[in-house]
């Protein structure tokens, strides 16, 4: 009789898995980390697709370009042999493996470590129940290791089938490139994790951390083509380790014992290392620890908190101050003050003076342009302000480490480039460098472009919903999307003058060409902008932005950016023609040469039109979304 | 109202922006006597229908309350008044105007205080105000001074420089409250603007709403919380599932559909209904003397309503014919029985 009273009705207590807790909690605490890696996968089965492509396109992609593309330029100025590999191709083949798998990395550990956190709170839902802080942590890394593996699976066997390997043993790579990963994601990972919020650490870490250590690790061209200082970046990397791992079990890359031994141990002990302090912040940050008084980045939110103030401050002291001048100054508008109608009671405005009209267009449009862009724009320049500036300025690394990377690591097996060969007139030859330096302008334009507009625009558009509450004041549609463009045009003018800064340091390019190279920077980062602007206003969640780069990473790769595309048969130059990042390429190079003709204007018409349907799509679907 | 704070007046021109684009006009109000008018007002999203043809009027100076359990469609009346969602069918007026042909225009009027807050979190409290302010084009100098006053109204001025992040979740709230306010709206509408703050939170918050409607602000505010429609709506309409139910003031509304007093009693889970039947006849019976007044009996999964005019001598009554509830509570009606009547579902779940 007592026992019913337990029982709740409708459920066969003996027959529910839930039934015994001592057994439930001890299985949990053996494979809880399968749980939670089980529940990663399951979340990423929802892009599944997306990364089957990628690891399917993403290594066809870097041998069509780098390896075929390139591989003609470089042509037998590389004596690869040497290395043990038949063919330049052959030679980046692991390496390209292992550097796909570090940039994913970059990704996989950030993000979804700052959604737990942070943004959707799924750690603290998984804390609920009987899994462990460190189980979390593993969880996460088990699953994500599991990506890496079938990526590396797939991606060493399209190697294969273009004869890109040359030992069965490259069935290991699998290993080395998942463990190059891991060595570089779980630094990362237990970095992230101690964040209370993200102001562009993630940008950081992806030009200041991925970006130099993908460059300076010898994965284009053997590390000893560099300068002896920059070959330091490539031995603190983990990603040269993984380079030369992958070498040797590819195609035998002939190698001492010992050094193998030290990728080894270099690679593990990263990646344990890292797994252990990323379990234990997990164990601190979900509390099961103690703080010991400390929280990471506390020190550094009370100094920025700090100079804010400071500022701040110092705002509403130049107000007062033009308040008093004012008030001393304008007796006339006492005057009008006193004869205006008499105003209602309002809560506390009785010191205040009348509220100024508010002012906006009327006319055409006026339901979708309310005229008062400026306010947009300025409330994003506060932002910046508000953030660290080494984030702002870190955009201009970006070309610059390419310029340096592609500049000094290839020229020595790229003696020269043949003007013909690259289309433009006059003959002659020009140097390998002062040939990219023009094509990674227009690169660092799209790229800045395309991360202000997509990136940027998506947290404001679904995480922190800005754009819903600049909808609900009398902003209309065209000037939260013009006023975002502008902005992102703001921060790429201010990239390009940096790097044309660079370019003419370095004489690459002359004063003159360096004006017009501005202005045309600025017209391909508006035509990225806006596009970017529109695909990114149909998007849902965070993973389908990895769409967006399976296009930017082929376009950046076969663009004639880094070699002409003379090096492909005609069908191939004609899709790549299509492509907006050619014309810019181009544009930028006719620029850079001098050599203006027709194809000029049609580089620019191209832009012209791509700004037009950009801008229209956006402001259709920011009228979709928030006019609904 | 007064509405001489949107006319042009010299003043507004001397500080208006002087660097606007093309062709500025000022808002030309004709003094309408509805602050917002909607007749068959219907709003679907494929086959579902949120809001199903239905009118009211909101008076100026007003305080008006759209009371519903969720999914009842308030939230999207809401976002039509604010003309930031399209109708399906009928017609809306908000200050004479239709919000999805002048939909900068209209929002101009109106302060929106949304469900969730969606504050700034990249700008500091007092950047909060101001650059929402320069949304509505509003000149920098005016805000700086206005801003000040936001934050005494909202009692942040200690917090001014503080970011978003750093502020309790009442502060947050009387924040989103500031901030709506820059633009001295003449319509203020608020989605359930209480919910999620605890009881000292709430009360300070509904002394600020005091304030703004004894200055003739207009109030519209959605909410499932009973009290806080009792405590801050003159006039409300019950609605659900799309339509309206009733229609009145809250205590017109528990006059007509209710009884003065309530009876709450437990007998237990698997008691109830039959209890209800045995009630309602023991009841009926002794209510031919009319010292009860019962009106009938609602049973609730763990609970039954005993409406009768005195409540008391209800439970006088149950105790004398024998039966014994587990627990057994007086109180006077609300609008949550109102509710329950009018749709036969609890209103908040």
């Amino acid at each position: 009789m007592t026992d019913q009273l337990h029982v709740r009705p409708g459920i066969e207590t003996s027959t529910s898995p839930a039934a015994d807790k001592h057994a439930l909690a001890g299985r949990v605490r053996r494979v809880g980390a399968l749980h939670q890696a089980e529940r990663t996968l399951r979340s990423m089965r929802a892009y599944g697709a997306v990364i089957l492509f990628s690891s399917v396109s993403q290594p066809i992609m870097y041998i069509l370009a780098m390896g075929l593309g390139l591989g003609v330029l470089v042509g037998d100025g590389g004596d690869f042999a040497q290395y043990g590999a038949s063919s330049y191709l052959m030679y980046i083949g692991p390496a390209i493996l292992a550097s796909t798998v570090a940039m994913s990395a970059g990704i996989e550990f950030t993000f979804p470590v700052m959604e737990g956190f942070k943004w959707r709170r799924l750690y603290y839902g998984a804390q609920a129940s009987p899994l462990s802080p460190g189980q979390i942590a593993s969880g996460h890394i088990l699953a994500v290791s599991v990506r890496f593996a079938v990526h590396a699976a797939i991606f060493t066997v399209v190697l294969a089938l273009f004869g890109a390997v040359s030992s069965p043993w490259a069935v290991l790579q699998i290993g080395s490139a998942l463990l190059g990963g891991l060595a570089i994601g779980l630094p990362i990972m237990a970095y992230v994790s101690t964040l209370r919020d993200e102001k562009g650490q993630m940008s950081l870490i992806q030009r200041f951390v991925i970006m130099p250590l993908f460059l300076f690790s010898g994965t284009f061209y053997p590390l000893t083509n560099l300068p002896g200082f920059l070959q330091v970046i490539g031995w603190f990397s983990p990603i040269w380790h993984a380079n030369e791992l992958g070498r040797v079990l590819a195609f035998s890359q002939p190698t001492p014992a010992w050094m193998i031994l030290v990728h080894v141990l270099y690679l593990l002990g990263i990646t344990a290392g890292g797994w252990l302090i990323t379990v234990r912040i997990f164990s601190r940050r979900l509390g099961l620890e103690e703080w010991r008084g400390r929280t990471p980045g506390a020190k550094a939110d009370a100094r920025r908190q700090t100079r804010m103030a400071a500022r701040d401050g110092a705002d509403v002291e130049r107000s007062a101050a033009e308040r008093s001048s004012a008030d001393r100054s304008a007796p006339e508008r006492g005057a009008s003050d006193r004869s205006a109608p008499e105003r209602g009671e309002r809560p506390a405005s009785d010191s205040a003076a009348t509220l100024p009209r508010i002012v906006f267009r009327r006319g055409f449009a006026a339901n979708y342009y309310s005229g008062n862009i400026r306010a947009v724009f300025g409330r994003g320049l506060t932002a910046i302000r508000n953030n660290r500036g080494v984030i702002f300025l870190s955009g201009l690394l970006e070309p610059v480490l390419f310029l340096t990377s592609f500049g000094l690591g290839i020229s020595p097996m790229i003696a020269s480039v043949d003007a013909e060969q690259v289309g433009l007139g006059g003959g002659g030859t020009i140097s390998y460098a002062a040939f990219i330096a023009p094509a990674l302008l227009a690169v660092s334009a799209m790229n800045g472009a395309i991360f202000d507009s997509t990136w940027n625009v998506f947290f404001k558009l679904k995480i922190t919903k800005l754009y819903r509450t600049m909808m609900s004041t009398s902003l209309g549609p065209v000037d939260v999307a013009v006023g975002e463009i502008a902005l992102a045009l703001f921060r790429g003018g201010i990239y390009a003058l940096g790097f044309l800064g660079v370019l003419m340091i370095g004489g690459l390019v002359d004063p003159l060409a360096a004006v017009l190279m501005f202005f045309a920077a600025l017209f391909i980062a508006l035509g990225f902008a806006s596009v970017g602007m529109a695909v990114t206003s149909f998007l849902s969640r965070f993973q389908q932005m990895d769409w967006m780069m399976m296009v930017l990473i082929p376009m950046f790769l076969f663009s004639a950016t880094l070699f002409p595309i003379s090096v492909y048969p005609a069908g191939v130059q004609v899709v790549i023609q299509a492509l907006p990042l050619w014309h810019g390429v181009e544009l930028m190079r006719d620029i850079a040469f001098w050599d203006f003709g027709a194809l000029t204007l049609v580089h620019i018409g191209y832009y012209l039109v791509m700004t037009v349907i950009g801008l229209s799509v956006t402001t259709y679907r920011m009228k979709k979304l928030f006019l609904r | 109202m007064n509405l001489s704070f949107i006319l042009p007046d010299d003043t507004g021109a001397n500080i208006a922006p002087k660097d606007e684009p093309s062709a500025p006009s000022t808002l030309h109000l004709m003094p309408v006597e509805h602050a917002i008018r909607a007749t068959g007002l219907t709003k679907r999203y494929g086959d579902f229908t949120a809001v199903d043809g239905i009118d009211f009027t909101v008076n100026r100076g007003e305080s008006f309350g759209l009371l519903g359990p969720n999914g009842a469609g308030k939230s999207t009346t809401m976002r039509m008044i604010a003309a930031v969602a399209a109708r399906s069918g009928g017609t809306m007026e908000v200050a004479g105007l239709d919000p999805e042909q002048n939909g900068p225009e209209v929002r101009a009027l109106l302060g929106v205080i949304p469900q969730q807050d969606n504050l700034d979190e990249e700008l500091s409290v007092r950047e909060n105000i101001i650059m929402y302010g320069r949304y509505f084009g509003l000149p920098r100098r005016w805000l700086n001074t206005k801003t000040e006053e936001l934050l005494e109204f909202a009692q942040l001025t200690h917090k001014a420089t503080s970011r978003v992040e750093d502020l309790s979740g009442g502060m947050k709230r009387r924040l989103t409250i500031a901030r709506a306010l820059v633009n001295e709206p003449e319509i203020l509408l608020l989605d359930e603007p209480t919910t999620g703050l605890d009881p000292q939170a709430r009360h300070i918050l509904w002394d600020r709403l005091f304030r703004l409607r004894e200055a003739g602000t207009t109030l519209v505010l959605t909410t499932h919380h009973m009290d806080e429609a009792e405590q801050l709506c003159e006039r409300l309409i019950v609605v659900d599932q799309g339509r309206i139910m009733a229609e009145g003031s809250p205590a017109a509304l528990i006059r007509e559909h209710s009884t003065r007093e309530v009876l709450e009693l437990r007998f237990g889970l698997d008691r109830n209904q039959e209890q209800a039947e045995q009630l309602s006849t023991l009841l009926d019976a002794a209510d031919a003397s009319g010292s009860i007044g019962f009106s009938h009996v609602e049973v609730l999964p763990d609970r039954l309503l005993v409406y009768a005019a005195s409540a008391e001598s209800a439970l006088e009554r149950i105790h004398a014919a024998g039966l014994r509830p587990i627990t057994s509570l007086v109180r006077r009606s609300s609008l949550e029985d109102v509710f329950l009547r009018l749709t036969g579902r609890s209103l908040v779940d």
